[in-house]
């Protein structure tokens, strides 16, 4: 019988699928060839020139440090963002756990900076950490009793950091979800159970608990990281890259190089690059999801 | 017609411009007498009515002209309506170049940053206007337009591109009430042996900022510049040029932006920073103008509608509504920077897209909103971003009456239309700039002045290398040989 | 009732809650704050934490100059393109579970799409939409948004779709249902949580997008997240405009998610467990 309904009808099966998998050649399959034809050309918006020029834009790939450093940034960056805002999502997942007064009406509000934008949520932080009209050196000027006055955006030493808190700032919330979710699926009379054998919190949290939001945290952590392998948004509103080049990440040099410096052909050389890296990690790390099922 | 007629009533009061009823009037004068530039546009413009023109215009107030006063007014004139498409000015290069690669046609009438006139009439975005000029006897008006900007930002190998419509100058704004104080002016000459005045050289500068800052600090600073890379800039390709530096070697073209000249700038504007208002680092045009109207910093330099706003001109206005009280009204003094020769920055010409479906229409609101009559009025708009940029607007007995001292300001900017230096203007200028404004950022930062330096040339020379040596030469070298290249 | 959850250890947890509820939402306070801010409070120093009196004039002047037609222009594309996403994503996510068409070939390629950054593709994107005369077009954005969003919609979707069990829909079957009824009748219905959530993060997706929307639009169709980084201007930022607007372009969001959240939080999390 199951047999039959899954076998019968195969218009139906492909029709249904034919809209997406339409839909995404149409406006991924042509620019993708367009991509690879141009990476091959020696493309600029200030002139007419088209001609080929083999592979010569993947070899500048190779010698171009500002672009090596932008990835390094931007793994870095990733790096650091998304163990911060795992535990933190988990802590917080953790203490809402428990009962806790107007507990509906504090989630919603903790998730208000992951559903605005994160145009938005640069533009916010700007302002909040403004060396003068902002109120976080203010506070931090009361904490230490004398007038601090902190370059947030501007100072070298401290773009990162700034950065990194309107990152956290956002994205906590959204593992909190998450985790909050898997977590309330954990089996409570397991748990109990281990408490009544006196396992101790590591032995608990690692048998227990761990398998049981793994699923939900390796999504999570993948998703996360690969939103912010891309990040462009929030650093644009922030630092438009800078100081200098400081806080250039991988989709900001790209972005120059495309529409500010007209480098059609190596931005194309850089994009490819940059898809054929992506592809080959997303790939294994689905598989390997697939394969845990 | 009639309810549009109380609109303008409305707004002649608001900003009371009395020379705006003449201007609806115009339509209606009759052909009695020579046709003034102005007129002959509109009589031309007429055969277009119900044509709308894009016009692309830098977001915030610049676009406040088109909107309220001279759209609205040429559409009553003429029939033909105006679309102001308004793009952050870090993006209208990018944008006019978009469209005209992609062939769009998008834009009608585009605002032209000057320097970046030769890259995109090269590449053919823009549309040579002799012919029209020729058409519709624009010449002799054009003459009336101040010479630095008639002869640097209009032209592009021998034809015209593009009518000059700002007269953007960085001149300096100070406070005269503390520069006349007897207790200042006694304290200060003892200091250090000469008399306290708006500062000719930058050593006089550093001088004087000092002064004040151990003065007044934390009420009142002795400057707040703008610092903010893309305004920095500009004022460090004018110190650059005031210390004797030069940008490239002209027959190598290798880059000196990194002489000894671009360090001891370099190293000066950082440590002027030490006695400027905390996070002076992050001032922009707003930040800077902001500070000085609130009586936050003694000097500042930067572009003309400071010293307008400073004297409280366009108080009331709705659209600067979000313009803090000045506190200075009556205490600015207006002056030339250190060395004199102030930084021509940014702005903007008037330019037919080569992509417009409907040029001469373009043309004829350039001609019109560019002409003496129509451009005295623009440069009065208290709202208005645009500079006075003809000798006329100069010496208007109307503007000069503005305010108590709007003599003295205009007087200082005809002196700075005069002595003015041009941005450097090069092919693929922006990335040129782009390089530059990431040198300051990382001067800011705090590297090592000689270090970000090298690597600035180290890149303009890559540029240049890319561009083509012999090509990005022969451009520089029509640059250089204008006066107003270098002092 | 455990011990745990009475007394001073509840109102401990419900302190350090609140702390850390307050620490999330300060910074969309200060915002809205500024866009109640007169000129002066904007720019006072030091900095005024609470307006003196709620100053409309910076949404006034985006009513009158007409700025708001952003926020319209980002629902009309985010809107459509959500709907549009959601339909064909969906279906492709049902052939997918109940048929395993194209295998895990097909949902590894349709979901390995979304990961390729925007801007990879934005230049590609731009020439072709030169051709098709898309640039600045309600159309083209949405298209886009769509075919950005079926990945996610797919799979999300394929989660919901494997719980529902497969009896029922073979029952109605046997009651003579066609599979075009099935699906309308059964199974929708009971993916009906995961869709309105799904939903919700696909509108989202779309409305804060900004590259493509900075390079693709021009004048006509601009969307909010463009308009807001328009006023970052060289010679003037207004700080005003900048959190008004802002606050204009989260609003919608904030009513969804207010509205929805019942299901966004079981729904992402069953969408992500399943995945």
């Amino acid at each position: 019988m199951l047999k039959t309904l899954l076998d019968n009808d195969r218009t139906f099966r492909y029709l249904l699928v034919a809209p997406a998998v339409f839909f995404i050649l149409l406006i991924g399959l042509y620019p993708f060839i367009k991509l690879i034809i141009a990476s091959f050309q020696n493309i600029s918006l200030f002139d007419d020139i088209r001609s080929f020029q083999g592979l010569l834009n993947y070899e500048r790939l190779l010698s171009d440090d500002r672009l090596w450093h932008s990835i390094v940034r931007t793994l870095l960056f990733t790096a650091v963002a998304l163990p911060i805002e795992l535990v933190l999502g988990y802590l917080l997942a953790v203490l809402f756990l428990e009962k806790i007064p107007f507990k509906a009406a504090l989630i919603s509000i903790i998730l208000l900076p992951t559903i605005i934008s994160p145009i938005v949520a640069g533009a916010t932080w700007r302002l909040m950490l403004d060396q003068r009209f902002g109120p976080v050196n203010q506070i931090i000027s009361w904490l230490a009793g004398t007038d601090v006055k902190l370059l947030w955006t501007v100072s070298a030493s401290l773009v990162w950091p700034a950065i990194l808190i309107a990152e956290v700032w956002q994205w906590t919330p959204f593992m909190f979800l998450l985790l909050y979710a898997a977590l309330s699926n954990v089996d409570r009379e397991q748990l109990e159970a281990a408490q009544i054998d006196g396992a101790s919190w590591w032995m608990t949290f690692r048998r227990i608990v761990l398998p049981a939001i793994m699923p939900v945290m390796f999504i999570a952590v993948l998703i996360r990281a690969l939103d912010l392998f891309r990040v462009f948004d929030l650093v644009w509103t922030m630092t438009q890259g800078g100081p200098g080049t400081a806080t250039e990440t991988l989709s900001i040099y790209a972005y120059q190089m495309a529409f500010r410096e007209f480098e059609i052909s190596y931005s194309a050389a850089i994009a490819f690059l940059v898809i054929v890296l992506l592809t080959v990690f997303v790939v294994a790390a689905l598989r390997r999801v697939e394969v845990s099922r | 017609m009639w309810s549009n007629r109380i609109m303008y009533t409305q707004f002649v009061k608001n900003t009371r411009h009395v020379l705006t009823v003449s201007a609806v009037c115009l339509g209606l004068i009759s052909n009695a007498q020579a046709q003034s530039a102005a007129e002959q546009a509109v009589e031309a413009a007429k055969q277009y009515s119900g044509v709308t023109l894009n016009v692309l215009y830098e977001a915030g107030l610049q676009p406040l002209d088109p909107k309220n006063f001279t759209g609205p007014l040429w559409e009553e004139l003429t029939g033909i309506k105006i679309n102001v498409i308004e793009s952050p000015v870090d993006q209208m290069f990018t944008k006019a170049m978009q469209d005209f690669r992609s062939g769009s046609g998008g834009y009608d009438l585009l605002n032209v940053i000057p320097n970046q006139l030769p890259d995109l009439a090269m590449s053919g975005a823009l549309e040579p206007l002799d012919d029209y000029v020729d058409k519709y006897n624009y010449h002799e008006e054009l003459q009336g337009i101040a010479p630095v900007y008639r002869d640097n930002q209009m032209k592009v190998e021998g034809k015209i591109y593009a009518l000059p419509d700002d007269g953007d100058v960085l001149i300096l704004y100070y406070r005269r009430d503390l520069f006349d104080d007897p207790a200042n002016q006694s304290a200060f000459e003892e200091k250090y042996g000469y008399p306290l005045a708006p500062p000719e050289t930058w050593q006089q500068f550093s001088e004087i900022g000092q002064f004040m800052t151990d003065a007044y600090e934390p009420e009142t600073y002795g400057a707040g510049l703008l610092r903010q890379p893309g305004n920095a800039q500009y004022m460090f390709q004018e110190r650059f040029r005031v210390e004797g530096g030069r940008f490239f070697d002209p027959d190598s073209m290798d880059a000196t932006v990194n002489s000894d000249i671009g360090i001891k700038v370099f190293t000066e504007m950082r440590a002027e920073n030490s006695w400027m208002p905390p996070g002076v680092e992050q001032w922009g045009f707003i930040e800077a103008f902001n500070a000085f109207l609130a009586g936050d910093i003694a000097m500042t330099i930067s572009w003309p509608p400071v010293g307008r706003w400073a004297a409280g001109y366009g108080k009331g206005t709705e659209a600067l509504n979000w313009i803090p009280e000045t506190k200075v009204a009556d205490k600015v003094g207006y002056a030339l920077p250190p060395g004199g020769t102030p930084e021509l920055a940014v702005g903007f010409s008037l330019a037919v897209a080569s992509g417009s479906a409907n040029k001469e229409a373009a043309y004829l609101f350039a001609q019109w909103m560019n002409s003496e009559e129509i451009s005295l009025q623009r440069v009065q708009l208290p709202y208005a971003l645009r500079d006075p940029f003809r000798t006329s607007h100069f010496a208007s007995e109307e503007y000069r009456s503005r305010w108590s001292n709007a003599g003295e300001y205009l007087d200082v900017l005809q002196k700075g239309a005069e002595t003015g230096l041009l941005d450097l203007s090069l092919l693929q200028t922006d990335r040129y700039e782009e390089a530059l404004r990431q040198a300051i950022s990382r001067l800011w930062s705090g590297e090592d002045a000689k270090k970000i330096l090298d690597d600035l040339a180290e890149d303009w020379d890559q540029l240049t290398k890319r561009i083509g040596v012999d090509k990005q030469k022969r451009v520089y070298a029509d640059w250089a040989s204008k006066p107003n290249a270098y002092p | 009732m455990n011990r745990r959850d009475t007394g001073w250890r509840l109102w401990l947890r419900f302190a350090i809650a609140l702390g850390v509820t307050l620490i999330f939402a300060f910074p969309v306070y200060w915002l809205v704050a500024i866009s109640f801010k007169s000129p002066e409070e904007v720019y006072a120093y030091p900095p005024v934490w609470f307006p003196q009196q709620l100053d409309v004039s910076s949404y006034l002047t985006l009513f009158r100059d007409g700025d708001v037609v952003a926020v319209w222009n980002s629902l009309i594309t985010a809107g459509i393109s959500t709907v549009l996403a959601m339909l064909v994503g969906t279906l492709a996510a049902y052939s997918i579970v109940r048929f395993r068409t194209g295998g895990d070939h097909l949902s590894i390629w349709i979901i390995s799409q979304r990961m390729i950054p925007p801007i990879c593709v934005a230049f590609p994107i731009f020439l072709l939409y030169v051709s098709w005369n898309l640039v600045d077009s309600y159309v083209g954005l949405i298209m886009l948004y769509t075919a950005f969003n079926i990945p996610y919609v797919t799979w999300m979707m394929r989660g919901y779709i494997q719980d529902i069990p497969i009896e029922l829909e073979q029952s109605a079957m046997i009651d003579g249902l066609t599979r075009w009824q099935v699906l309308r009748k059964v199974v929708m219905p009971m993916a009906r949580g995961g869709l309105f959530a799904t939903a919700v993060f696909t509108f989202i997706f779309a409305w804060n997008d900004f590259i493509f929307a900075l390079i693709l639009s021009k004048s006509e169709v601009v969307t909010y997240t463009v308009k807001v980084t328009g006023y970052f201007g060289s010679q003037s930022t207004f700080w005003s405009k900048i959190s008004a607007m802002s606050v204009l372009g989260v609003l919608p969001m904030f009513v969804v998610v207010a509205t929805m959240q019942k299901f966004i939080v079981r729904g992402v999390s069953m969408g992500a467990v399943k995945g």
